[in-house]
């Protein structure tokens, strides 16, 4: 084991355990429901997860050259499954499978 | 005497509920790491280097962009200074996630479960409380110890199977590799409101941008912060 690789290791884990966990110890009782902090904080989630799937598809558009259809069967499968069934798990299942089986269907030459 | 009608509290989920509601997130786990097992291997790390990275650090792009650091020679010091930076942004989940919790949660273990506070794990846990579910720090147990222990065993299989494993396997290595962008978007319906829409809009829109002037990190960072911002201009969404 290197140890370099090893001290950096831990430096690393332990300040991303300090972003997880200091601030939940920060005392949000005396914040005025309606404040600019609640407002702030009570989008922060939504912004989070908007950005983290505009991030993980973005290479995927990127590194496409033409229109991306297994993207779009994706997501549209997403879609469609949580309107039909309102489960995260089920409709994230289904756009992966979704998206694996257009994949095959794309990438096997002549079938389409 | 008349019978006084008793309040049942919707009831707090339990850790097997957690590992349940982990099961979306360890299924894109586990290609992840996988990848990064066989990434880190490819880097000239042994084995048991590349689960130590997952074990210490537990936080992917962190950890994918330690390799790259790594095999450009950049000194450990400043590999580790860019790996922190890089994952100041989890300062803002502990709060967004109590602040939707409600104000009388116990957080006496939060030295504990917070360890496991990904970007999933942030988003399933506020996608539950969103749906009405309680807080509750088991559950936050079974979310993030399920999570955990798929991405270190994602990496062992992956740095023990080496290059090469899904080569043969594209359309099963594709729908895998989508499994974390499907997740993220079931959350983000899960989660939606007229309210956030504006919010949701000026994220996506400036992590595009900010991405492409600048870097996947820099998207990351400018999207949260900015879509945060505009929740600054209206009133709180429950």
């Amino acid at each position: 084991m290197n140890l370099g690789l090893l001290i950096m290791a831990v430096c690393v884990g332990l300040a991303t355990w300090g972003f997880r966990f200091g601030p939940t110890k920060i005392d949000l009782s005396a914040m005025p429901s309606d404040g600019w902090l609640a407002r702030f904080l009570a989008s922060t989630g939504p912004a989070a997860i908007a950005t983290l799937f505009v991030a993980s598809i973005l290479p995927m558009v990127q590194g496409f050259g033409g229109p991306n259809l297994p993207l779009f069967i994706g997501i549209a499968s997403v879609l469609g499954c949580y309107a039909f069934s309102r489960s995260v798990v089920m409709s994230t299942l289904a756009g992966s499978v979704a998206y694996g089986v257009v994949f095959w269907i794309v990438a096997r030459p002549g079938l389409l | 005497m008349t019978a006084v009608p008793t309040a049942h509290p919707i009831p707090r989920p339990s850790f097997g509920a957690g590992v349940i509601g982990a099961i979306p997130i360890s299924l894109g786990y586990l290609p992840i790491a996988f990848s990064f097992g066989v990434a880190a291997t490819r880097a000239g790390l042994t084995g048991a280097e590349a689960v130590m990275l997952s074990v210490v650090i537990y936080a992917g792009a962190a950890q994918f962009l330690a390799l790259a650091l790594l095999i450009s020679g950049a000194p450990l010091l400043v590999a580790a200074f860019t790996l922190i930076a890089m994952n100041i942004r989890h300062v803002l989940y502990g709060p967004a996630l109590l602040e939707r919790a409600g104000r009388d949660v116990d957080t006496g273990h939060a030295w504990a479960w917070a360890f496991g506070l990904t970007d999933e794990v942030f988003g399933t846990a506020l996608g539950a409380l969103a749906r009405g579910q309680r807080f509750s720090q088991a559950f936050m147990f079974g979310l993030g110890l399920t999570a955990y222990l798929s991405w270190i065993i994602g990496t062992a299989v992956g740095a023990w199977a080496g290059g090469g494993a899904l080569n043969g396997y594209p359309a099963l290595e594709a729908g895998l590799g989508f499994m974390l962008p499907a997740l993220f978007l079931a959350l983000l319906l899960s989660i939606l409101s007229g309210a956030q829409i504006p919010v949701i809009l000026v994220a996506g829109v400036c992590t595009v941008a900010m991405t492409l002037i600048a870097s996947s990190t820099w998207g990351i960072l400018a999207g949260m912060v900015s879509g945060a911002l505009v929740g600054l201009f209206r009133k709180v969404a429950r």
